[in-house]
């Protein structure tokens, strides 16, 4: 099948001609394949599809997504998850199976206002999302900075396999959770730390379409890349224009001492909710194409983070296993999408 | 205001009381995403029209008996507000408010895929700042570009122009003076990549031949406006890039 050059197209624009497979935001008109939201379009072998830059959350199942408890019944919470429907949490998912309206006090587990990550189990158009916190990292949020995005921004602030969001977390040493829609929260003990990391989200969410992103967030973050000696001019420019503001000078020096503080402990307190790893294996694969130079980076990034796993073996060994388990569900997910695609 | 003395609505120049020739639209213009609390929005000068439009949604129902099953409900507002027009207007709902919601509705319904969100709500909020006659057009050109801000689900974008008949001439957009002086006028909603019409209205008498003049010169109106709309979608989304860079 011929590939095509994406482009931006807006709604009702004619994508290409000829018999293709529309994937995803787009329509079969005639002999051509049109697009219906404003985007990028993408044609490859398996098919046309149209990557969307805006738009409300509509919910999949088995995504992760973070949702306010708005109200509660007798049997179930009701969940706000930023999307057209409510979303239902029942209580004996939380309470377990002998959970008795009569005996248990909902109000004990959650109450109206808090946060809650959970994974959406079932969803069609004929009923509302069921939500379920029965897995490793799931449940309530205690605290942390809230930040709410486009839902079609998430793919692009998670990164490939995780970039983007890693290198958020380690420049500024906090845990960010992202939830597919759109709804992030992060924490850390630094609050430097935190509005950095907010700032750099932001960065994400308002550039998400521009070229080299990553290196404007490094920039941002006074990343350094020591292992990508061909970085562009204009990035080592603006990276050594820009003024570094005392907190920034001074953010290294914390930085380390609170690695070795974390090196001391071994682990991070399990208070502190732990993000999600997996949905990072989420992103839908209409992720921008990757320049060659970010695969580098990821080469030398997880060079790097080899070593610091010979160091803190608890936790970095974790870390791994939860890229590894995000790589195989994008590639589970991928394969449902399609399956997906198929049945309708 | 105008003495009738004075009135000429199409000099023997060819030109109208506004200077522009018989086939020119006014000057428009259009910014996307100017409301933020809004999923889509926004804000068109049409002449001195000028009409600021957000979206919500899709979105819960409410009242919940109002969903369906199988689709999502389109709703949709037009509103003048009190200081739109010379003399101040009443607030409250009038008839002529009522029907241009219902045929706004109806000519934004055919470009959206509403299937796709089943039991849910688009609620379409179009508020006159200030008329100048052609306002149910130009509230629908901003409602089009206002959705597809909101990420909906379109199969192609609405634009909209009307033609009219003064003095025995068919002239493109007609502004407010003309509609109420002029012979004719005729506001026409249209696809253009579709190429279908979704509002075609008439107010006053024209011939066949008339007709089928006016229809075409409204169609043509629509096309320029498409571009318009394009181009502001483009900006808001791409900047001023048309092509995407790949990443080196």
């Amino acid at each position: 099948m011929q590939e095509i050059k994406r482009r931006y197209v807006i709604p009702g624009d004619k994508i290409i001609e000829g018999n293709y497979k529309p994937l995803m935001n787009v329509v079969k008109s005639g002999n051509y394949l049109v697009s219906t939201r404003v985007g990028i379009a993408e044609a490859g072998k398996d098919g046309v599809k149209v990557i969307p830059l805006s738009g409300v959350y509509i919910p999949r199942v088995n995504d992760l997504v973070i949702g306010k408890i708005i109200d509660r019944s007798s049997l179930s919470w009701d969940v706000d998850i930023n999307a057209c429907f409510f979303a239902h949490l029942p209580a004996q998912d939380v309470f377990g199976r002998d959970f008795s309206p009569a005996k248990d006090d909902m109000g004990r587990q959650l109450s109206i206002g808090d946060l809650i990550i959970a994974r959406i189990v079932s969803f069609d158009r004929t009923r509302d999302p069921m939500l379920t916190v029965q897995d490793k990292d799931l449940g309530k949020i205690p605290y942390g900075e809230f930040i709410k995005i486009s839902p079609t921004r998430v793919p692009r602030l998670i990164g490939k396999r995780g970039s983007m969001i890693q290198t958020i977390e380690q420049a500024t040493q906090t845990r960010v959770i992202i939830g597919q829609n759109g709804i992030v929260v992060v924490t850390g003990r630094d609050p430097d730390g935190l509005s950095l990391a907010a700032k750099a989200i932001r960065l994400v969410e308002e550039e998400s379409h521009t070229t080299n992103l990553t290196q404007r967030v490094k920039a941002l973050l006074n990343v350094q890349d020591p292992e990508d000696p061909e970085q562009p001019e204009s990035v080592n420019a603006s990276a050594d224009i820009e003024p570094q503001t005392p907190q920034q000078q001074q953010q290294q020096p914390q930085e380390q001492q609170q690695q070795q503080e974390q090196q001391q402990q071994g682990q991070q307190p399990t208070s502190e909710p732990q993000p999600p790893q997996q949905q990072q294996g989420q992103q839908p694969t209409s992720e921008p194409q990757p320049p060659q130079q970010q695969g580098q980076k990821q080469k030398g990034q997880q060079q790097e983070e080899q070593q610091q796993q010979q160091n803190t073996s608890k936790s970095s060994s974790k870390e791994k296993h939860k890229i590894d388990n995000s790589e195989k569900s994008s590639s589970n997910n991928s394969n449902n999408d399609q399956k997906e695609k198929k049945q309708e | 205001m105008y003495s009738l003395k004075e009135l000429t609505l199409l000099d023997e120049n060819g030109k109208r009381s506004d200077g522009r020739g018989i086939d020119d639209l006014r000057p428009i213009k259009i910014t996307v995403g100017v409301v933020k609390n809004a999923d889509g929005s926004a804000f068109i000068e049409f002449g001195k029209n000028k009409i600021i439009v957000a979206v919500y949604g899709p979105r819960e129902v409410h009242p919940k008996h109002m969903a369906l099953p199988d689709r999502c409900v389109l709703r949709c507002r037009y509103h003048m507000s009190p200081f739109s027009t010379d003399t101040r207007k009443n607030p409250a709902p009038s008839r002529r408010e009522v029907e241009i919601s219902k045929v706004m509705r109806e000519s934004l319904e055919p470009s959206l895929i509403l299937s796709d969100y089943p039991r849910a709500v688009i609620d379409v909020f179009v508020e006159v700042l200030q008329a100048d006659g052609g306002s149910r057009c130009a509230g629908i050109n901003a409602a089009s570009v206002a959705l597809a801000d909101a990420g909906i689900n379109m199969r192609d974008l609405v634009s909209a122009c009307a033609a009219g008949r003064i003095a025995d001439n068919i002239v493109l957009d007609v502004n407010d003076l003309e509609d109420k002086e002029g012979d004719a006028d005729m506001p026409v909603a249209y696809l253009p990549n579709l190429e279908q019409i979704t509002l075609l209205q008439v107010d006053g008498k024209l011939t066949t031949a008339q007709f089928s003049e006016c229809l075409n010169k409204a169609i043509d109106g629509c096309k320029l406006v498409y571009e318009i709309q394009k181009d502001a979608l483009m900006k808001k989304y791409f900047g001023n890039e048309l092509e995407v860079k790949e990443e080196v």
